[in-house]
């Protein structure tokens, strides 16, 4: 059954469709919180809310806006994001939340399945990104961390904090395009 | 707001932390304001919100403790009582906010008899049912507002929009831009019935904006089924 057809079952508050939309997403909700807010217990809190709000606003998705991943994903970000009050300066590279310090020939031979993912182009393009680059849009898009506590974070202008944000992500939407393009 | 409305280079200056959902408060609701009037920069948005929407799922997966999966259907289940009392309750309003069902059209509608519906009068069929419009601030589902007949209107908001009043604003598909009411919102809740003098059709954009008049949350009309 698509990922649309139980977004469609949970909307008219079919339990069998919501049952099999958690059973398919709750490793991508949970280890999305708990990548977040570090914590098991507010992670687990965090992952049943998401799939509350996704059950009661199931009837708002639009295919046309994106896929129910990502959907989903968005909204357990935000609540996440939400839930993590205080900012703390990282001790480590954001990047290696999202496995990025693997080597591309280290993966396992499964990830080549699928390559054509956008999810594969978008790492690989975030690996091509310089490390400031990297961490800027990283700490943004993942941790909602915003421009001005980039900048204060990292020790360098709003303006730049922003510059960074902006090529970064202008350069990961280019490698989405390019490679649909030319395939 | 008393600024000048932004221009494209600007808006386009901060589309990427829009996308990336780290814009804030004022600045947010003036990208928003420019984009939902421009298809340009609205496609630019889309554009970058796509790709910034697949960072988070390039996070590992991650086993979720043991019971996970039936305490979320309990929860489920809770919600499915207390979310169907809200939606009849806000139904009911709609109904009663724009005074017309007409059991004449029911009827109609409800006839088994081709022949016969196709000969009812076209203009009695519209909207029986509201239409659901989702509500969202600040990227996040904030709520639901309930067209009835394209005046009627219940909005019903039940996360992050901060204590206070605010008041609904339409702005129909065709017509200007009104605020109809005042929503009183508390403990992250509020809702409010009433009626629309202007038509609110497919496209029509229904808001809530507090004093400065900067929008907490917005939904669009969809297009009737």
């Amino acid at each position: 059954m698509s990922d649309e057809t139980l977004v469609a079952g949970l909307a008219a508050g079919d339990r069998d469709a919501a049952s099999a939309f958690v059973q398919r997403f709750q490793r991508r909700v949970y280890g999305l919180a708990r990548t977040i807010v570090a914590d098991d217990r507010a992670a687990e809190d965090i992952a049943q809310e998401a799939f509350v709000r996704a059950w009661k606003h199931a009837g708002a998705y639009d295919a046309r806006r994106g896929s129910v991943v990502g959907w989903l994903l968005t909204i357990t970000r935000n609540l996440a994001i939400d839930a993590v009050r205080v900012r703390v300066p990282l001790a480590f590279d954001p990047s290696s939340l999202l496995g990025l310090d693997q080597p591309s020939g280290e993966r396992s031979p499964g990830d080549h399945a699928v390559l054509a993912d956008d999810t594969a182009r978008l790492r690989a393009a975030l690996a091509r990104l310089p490390e400031e680059q990297r961490r800027a849009v990283v700490l943004a898009g993942l941790l909602g961390y915003t421009a001005r506590e980039i900048g204060e974070m990292e020790d360098i202008p709003l303006g730049t904090a922003k510059t960074r944000i902006r090529t970064a992500l202008l350069r990961l939407r280019t490698a989405l395009v390019d490679e649909e393009h030319t395939e | 707001m008393s600024s000048a409305p932004m221009t494209c280079a600007e808006v386009r200056e901060l589309a990427p932390e829009l996308a990336l959902g780290i814009l804030s408060g004022a600045e947010r609701a003036e990208v928003v304001l420019h984009v939902n009037g421009c298809a340009r920069c609205q496609a630019y948005v889309a554009e970058l919100t796509e790709a910034a929407d697949v960072i988070p799922q390039l996070v590992p997966e991650l086993e979720p403790p043991a019971g996970f999966e039936a305490r979320v259907m309990h929860r489920l289940g809770e919600g499915e009582r207390r979310s169907r009392r809200r939606w009849l309750a806000a139904v009911a309003a709609v109904a009663a906010a724009a005074m017309i069902v007409s059991v004449t059209v029911v009827r109609v509608v409800e006839s088994n008899d081709d022949s016969q519906s196709a000969l009812a009068p076209p203009t009695t069929t519209v909207h029986q049912r509201p239409v659901q419009v989702a509500m969202e601030g600040d990227g996040a589902p904030a709520g639901w507002a309930y067209v009835s007949n394209a005046h009627g209107v219940a909005v019903s908001v039940d996360y992050g929009i901060p204590a206070g009043s605010y008041g609904v604003r339409v702005e129909p598909a065709s017509g200007s831009p009104e605020t109809i009411g005042t929503v009183q919102v508390d403990s992250q809740r509020g809702s409010w019935t009433g009626r629309s003098e202007q038509a609110l059709g497919p496209g029509s954009r229904i808001a809530l904006v507090d004093a400065s008049g900067t929008e907490v949350c917005h939904g669009t009309v969809p297009q009737a089924e």
